[in-house]
Formats: structure tokens, C-alpha cells, sequence
């Protein structure tokens, strides 16, 4: 087990080479090359394949590759190299668990394998920017109530008296203490005040303000989580690892957060699965995280839900369920906005892809690629619980074929999907109750879908 | 060797991101006396646009298009005292400075955007993540530049942005550069709140935007 600090003692003592050679001589070349040893090919026909042999042999590719190209640290222009009796000694002495939350509202996290019908671990997150306090407190509080949700993310706050939240400032410092204030009293409010929340400082980007802000004083628990961002690809800051080895050290669940991007310097869907099933490594070995924020998302489109990422999704997630462990929560970006039939598609889609294939855990699907203010409601977290529900009840071979059907309906508007409504175009803000036309077109998506096949309540 | 051969040699090894075969064609044309800026416009350009096209339909992703890129700065340092020699310049669309502003460490994106932009035609000076506005503003004016663009991938970084535009107004300079933003998190809501002149989901469409606002200029 290595702790932070034998990771930046490799920090500074690792090869020292410039962010691009590591880019174009290290990465590139071995992602090529390990891609081709291993034989790893996108199958667009199949975007949730059912072969467990090549879950397995897509994890040795991820083990190799980890080995060959290490993690590079920006901050030191050095790579952090790991050899491979590291890997696996790390990963047969990772826990298999971890118990965030307090109260009666504290859970076990545990694994999931593919085709196991077993609830996953309902993470609602709601990492969307709001207008005003009281939407943000709306949107917890409605999120909160819902029996189901096993833990919960705090919307960031932007200003503080007028002042823009800018990393690295007093006022960054100041949202985030407001932004953890406002979040525990709305989970007080739903009467879930113990509920777990694992991105406990998310308004603070930095890690100054975020460790300043996460003492106990402002109403910080070790026994919520705090997210811990990789830079794509294979790459960690000083502030980052700063963070990592204080969350060690203090005791608060560290969550690793990674996005592979598809289109990047993964290349094309076969090199992202490989970067995919190493990065839950990384986040077992680099960060020892108790959980991990993991989403492959598309370069070009910024969401999660295109057929070639679902196929990224699917693999990873069996490869990793099979041999990490980690507990992953998938975390998908819709293209559609709220209270579109679009986006209950494509949340469908994304959960089929990644419930039966073995993820511990997923987060509420973002509708509008998380980029719409004030574009989420408690609606999509319902939505999210039943398909997820619904998805543990589905087997690999048979999700295949449904999230084909799925992609059908959606996949002609990715390029341009429909925006949706506003929590205060879709709901009555006093009552924080959805209006009667979102519950209509709810109701018909799911009598649709549930006339396709798909086992909902 | 024929003419037609060696600027055919140069749009290949582009598209195949080969640095050794368009380094040994450039030489070839030179050697063989042909024009240098017809090398670059029916050769490598030729090549860039082969496979600036496959990168936008998805045939190929960025590891393709960097390779392409870096095969032709191989070969235009070959070019290029050849052209200056003759008091030639290679037509250009415009020029980009690209910077991830303050607080934000994230390059991926900006260093998609670089790569496009050259393929379309655009030179780029890329200074990099972690920039501060006045750092990002002289840039602009030692390089000369017609459009600032700036990422941002944090929400806590994206205030940052609308400082580099109300910083420009206040030195009077805003007239000066057409901005574009991207990123993440940001959005044409943004863009039109800050004030920007141009915001682009994708690399592809920022290119397009670009053009855009230099056919309105005229």
C-alpha cells in the first residue's frame, strides 16, 4: 500500500520530460501498441457485450498499460512509474467496501459483479449550477426525499455577496463554507440529515480553499467524501495530491474523479476502454479511494450517451467489477435537457449499459451535459431510481439489445438535442412539486419503455 | 522524380502523421525545384484538409491529428527558409492566441482547438494553462493576434474569462480582438453574458465560428 507521500517521493524522483513528450512519446504510442497486443476492438454492433473472458483480457490491457506509461505530474514535469507486482499487490489489498454517511442514514458501498441482481448504490448528484439559494435548497431537499437515494451531491455555489466563487480567492473559501451550510440544511429539512455527500466541497476547485473549508468547524464529517480530479490523461497536480494526503491523514472518504475522453488522446473508443479500466486502477492505487467519479464521456459531443462511449462504459465497468476494487459510480452526461423524452432515453440507455455490466454504483444521469443553470430536477432523480431498479433486474445479453432500441430513438440528435425546461419552467417553485405536463410526458416515456420490455415497477 | 508525385508524397505522409516521409518529400520538392508554397498550399495543406475532414466526421480522433500536425511542422521547417528566402508568406485565415485562464489546469480541449485551427488554416499561439488575464492580454498584443480564445473547464475558473473581457475594455483594447470561449462548463448563455464575441461547443464549431466573425469583418 503506498501512501501519498511514497507516491510524490516518485513525484520528484520519476523521469522528468515535458507534458508533451509524455503526451506524444509515452501515451500515444503505448495506448497504440497495448490496444494492438491485446487485441481490443470496438464492436458498435454489440454496445453492451456479454464475454467475460474479454472483461478480463481488456483488464490485463489496463494493467499493462498503467505499467508501461506510469502517471505524469504536472506540477514536478515527472512521471510517477509503477511496476506491475505494485499493481496487483495494491489491488489484492484494496478494501472492498466503505461505509459513508452517518446516523441511521449511513450505508455499506460494496461491489456489484455483471448480471448480479442486486441494487446498485443510488447516488443522486445534482453537480449543476442554480440561480438562487432557494432553488438549490429545493432541488436537495427534493433529492433527499426520496427513500431510495443512498447518498447525495451539493450543487456548487457561484457568488458570495456578489463576488464570483474564483479558485483560489477568499471568496472561493467563503462559497464553499455556504455552499456546505445551505446542503446540510436542506438535508435536515428532508430529514436525512446523515445522509453521505461525496463531493462535500464543491464549490472549491482548489485545494487551498477546499481543506480550509472542510474543517470540522464549518460543519464538515469524515464520513463524507470529497473529490479528488485526475487532468486527462494520466495526469495529477500538486494541489490534487495536497488534497489526497490530507483526506488520508484526516480520515474523510477520498473520491478519485476521472474522465477519459473519447476523441482525445484515447483516440477512438477501443484506446479509451483500455485508458477507462486503467484509471479505476489508478484510483485504487495512486489516490486509495473509497469510492471513484468515473465518466468516459465524447470529446465532440460532452455527454456519455453515444453509442461508441456506452460500448466504453460497458467494458470498463465489466472489466473493472470483475478484477478492481473499486467502487465505481458511473456518472453520466445526457445531451437532453429536463423534462425532455430524449433524456429519459438516453438515462435508460446509459443505465442498461452499466447496471448489468456490474457497476457498484451510478449517479443521476446530468441532463443537458450539466451545463444549463438551473437545469435539474427531483423529476430526473426519479427517474433515475426507477431505471435503476429496473436495470439490476437485466442481464447483460439482454440489456445489448434494449440500449440498441434505445439508441435508435435518440441517436439521429446527439448533435443537437433538445435543451428541456428550467426547474422553474417544469416545476411550481413554492410547492417544489413538478407541473402537470412534466408528469404527463414522464408517464407516457415510461409506459413506453416499459412496453419495450424493460422490467420497471 | 515528377512534380505531381512529390506533393502527392506530402499530402500522404500528412495524413498518415508520418514526420520522416514528409521531412524526406520537402526536401525532394526542394531539390526538385518545386515551388515551395505550391508544396505547402497543394501538398501538406492538401494533406491537413484530408484529414481535418476525417477528424470532424469522426473517422479519426486527436492522436491522428496531432501526429498530422507535428508531420507538418517537420516539414515546413524544411519549407520555410526556402520561402522566406524568396520574401514568400504562407496565406493564413488569422491568428489565435489560445490560453486556459487562471486557476485551471486543464489543456486537452485547447490543445484540440490548437490542432484544428492549424488544420484550417489559422496560426496559434498557444501560451498555456494557468494564465492570468494581464498575461493573456499582453500576449495578445506582442503576437499581434486577431482572436483571444479562452478555455475553462471549472466553474470557478470561468470568471476568469469575463475578467479578460471587462480588463480589455478598461485598457481600451476590447475592439482590438475578437474572444471566443469554451469549455466544459461554459455555454452560448455564458458567452452572451459576459460579452463575448463567439462561444463554440466543439473545436469544429469554434473553427466555424471564427470564420464567421472574419467574413463579417470583411
Amino acid at each position: 500500500m503506498l501512501t501519498m507521500l511514497d507516491i510524490y517521493e516518485r513525484a520528484v524522483k520519476g523521469p522528468i520530460m515535458t507534458e508533451k513528450d509524455f503526451d506524444m512519446k509515452i501515451f500515444l504510442p503505448n495506448l497504440k501498441d497495448v490496444v494492438k497486443k491485446y487485441g481490443i476492438q470496438y464492436d458498435q454492433e454489440n454496445p453492451v457485450p456479454f464475454d467475460d473472458a474479454a472483461a478480463d483480457n481488456l483488464f490485463e490491457a489496463g494493467v499493462a498499460f498503467l505499467t508501461r506509461v506510469g502517471v505524469y505530474c504536472q506540477g514536478t514535469n515527472r512521471v510517477m512509474q509503477f511496476n506491475e507486482a505494485e499493481i496487483r499487490k495494491a489491488l489484492r489489498e484494496a478494501p472492498d467496501k466503505c461505509f459513508p454517511g452517518a446516523g441511521r442514514d449511513a450505508g455499506v458501498m460494496g461491489q456489484r459483479k455483471p448480471d448480479e441482481a442486486r441494487y446498485p448504490w443510488f447516488h443522486n448528484g445534482t453537480g449543476i449550477a442554480f440561480s438562487s439559494e432557494q432553488l438549490m435548497t429545493n432541488m436537495i431537499e427534493g433529492c433527499a426525499s426520496i427513500a431510495e437515494i443512498n447518498s447525495i451531491s451539493f450543487p456548487a455555489i457561484e457568488y458570495v455577496r456578489g463576488l464570483p466563487a474564483v479558485g483560489g480567492t477568499p471568496a472561493e473559501f467563503y462559497a464553499a463554507i455556504r455552499g456546505v451550510n445551505i446542503g446540510m440544511q436542506a438535508l435536515k429539512r428532508a430529514g436525512r440529515p446523515g445522509l453521505p455527500v461525496l463531493n462535500l466541497i464543491s464549490t472549491a476547485t482548489t485545494a487551498q480553499s477546499a481543506i480550509a473549508a472542510s474543517a470540522p468547524a464549518f460543519g464538515c464529517r469524515t464520513t463524507d467524501g470529497w473529490l479528488c480530479g485526475a487532468v486527462s490523461e494520466f495526469k495529477l497536480n500538486l494541489g490534487t495530491m495536497t488534497k489526497i494526503a490530507y483526506l488520508q491523514s484526516a480520515g474523510g472518504l477520498i473520491g478519485a474523479e476521472t474522465a477519459p475522453i473519447l476523441g482525445g488522446f484515447c483516440g477512438g473508443p477501443d484506446g479509451t476502454a483500455v485508458v477507462s479500466t486503467a484509471y479505476i486502477i489508478i484510483g485504487v492505487l495512486v489516490y486509495r479511494a473509497n469510492y471513484q467519479l468515473h465518466f468516459p464521456v465524447h470529446f465532440n459531443y460532452g455527454c456519455t450517451t453515444t453509442r461508441d462511449v456506452i460500448w466504453v462504459n460497458s467494458v470498463s465497468c465489466q472489466a473493472s467489477s470483475r478484477n478492481i476494487p473499486m467502487r465505481v459510480i458511473w456518472d453520466p452526461y445526457c445531451a437532453a435537457g429536463p423534462n425532455t423524452r430524449m433524456y429519459m432515453y438516453e438515462a435508460a440507455a446509459y443505465l442498461l449499459s452499466v447496471i448489468p455490466s456490474g457497476a457498484a454504483s451510478f449517479e443521476t444521469c446530468h441532463p443537458a451535459k450539466a451545463v444549463l443553470v438551473d437545469g435539474f430536477t427531483p423529476m430526473e432523480a426519479r427517474w433515475n431510481v426507477e431505471m435503476g431498479k429496473a436495470a439490476s433486474r437485466v442481464k447483460r445479453e439482454e440489456a445489448n439489445e434494449l440500449v440498441k432500441r434505445l439508441l435508435e430513438k435518440y441517436e439521429s440528435r446527439i448533435a443537437d438535442p433538445p435543451r428541456g425546461s428550467k426547474y422553474q419552467e417544469c416545476f411550481d417553485v413554492e410547492s417544489g412539486r413538478p407541473l402537470d405536463d412534466y408528469v404527463r410526458r414522464y408517464e407516457d416515456v415510461r409506459q413506453e419503455l416499459a412496453d419495450m420490455g424493460i422490467p420497471l415497477d | 522524380m515528377d512534380k505531381q508525385e512529390i506533393l502527392n508524397n506530402l499530402s500522404n505522409a500528412i495524413v498518415e502523421g508520418n514526420e520522416e516521409a514528409a521531412k524526406k518529400s520537402a526536401q525532394q520538392a526542394i531539390d526538385n525545384g518545386l515551388d515551395a508554397l505550391k508544396a505547402v498550399d497543394q501538398g501538406l495543406s492538401k494533406g491537413m484538409s484530408v484529414i481535418g475532414d476525417r477528424f470532424e466526421t469522426g473517422e479519426v480522433f486527436l492522436p491522428e491529428l496531432l501526429m498530422a500536425s507535428e508531420a507538418f511542422k517537420a516539414a515546413m521547417e524544411i519549407l520555410n527558409p526556402v520561402i522566406e528566402a524568396g520574401k514568400q508568406k504562407v496565406a493564413k485565415l488569422g491568428t489565435f492566441l489560445l490560453a486556459t485562464v487562471k486557476g485551471d489546469q486543464h489543456n486537452i480541449g485547447k490543445n484540440i482547438l490548437s490542432t484544428v485551427l492549424e488544420t484550417n488554416g489559422f496560426d496559434v499561439v498557444d501560451i498555456g494553462i494557468d494564465q492570468s488575464t494581464l498575461n493573456i492580454i499582453e500576449a495578445a498584443k506582442k503576437s499581434n493576434v486577431d482572436f483571444i480564445g479562452l478555455s475553462s473547464v471549472m466553474t470557478t475558473s470561468m470568471p476568469y474569462q469575463k475578467e479578460v473581457i471587462e480588463t480589455l475594455k478598461e485598457m481600451g483594447l476590447r475592439d482590438e480582438f475578437f474572444v471566443l470561449v469554451g469549455g466544459g462548463p461554459v455555454s452560448q448563455e455564458w458567452a452572451d453574458e459576459i460579452g463575448a464575441d463567439g462561444y463554440g461547443d466543439t473545436a469544429v464549431n469554434a473553427v466555424e465560428v471564427a470564420k464567421n466573425l472574419l467574413a463579417q469583418k470583411g
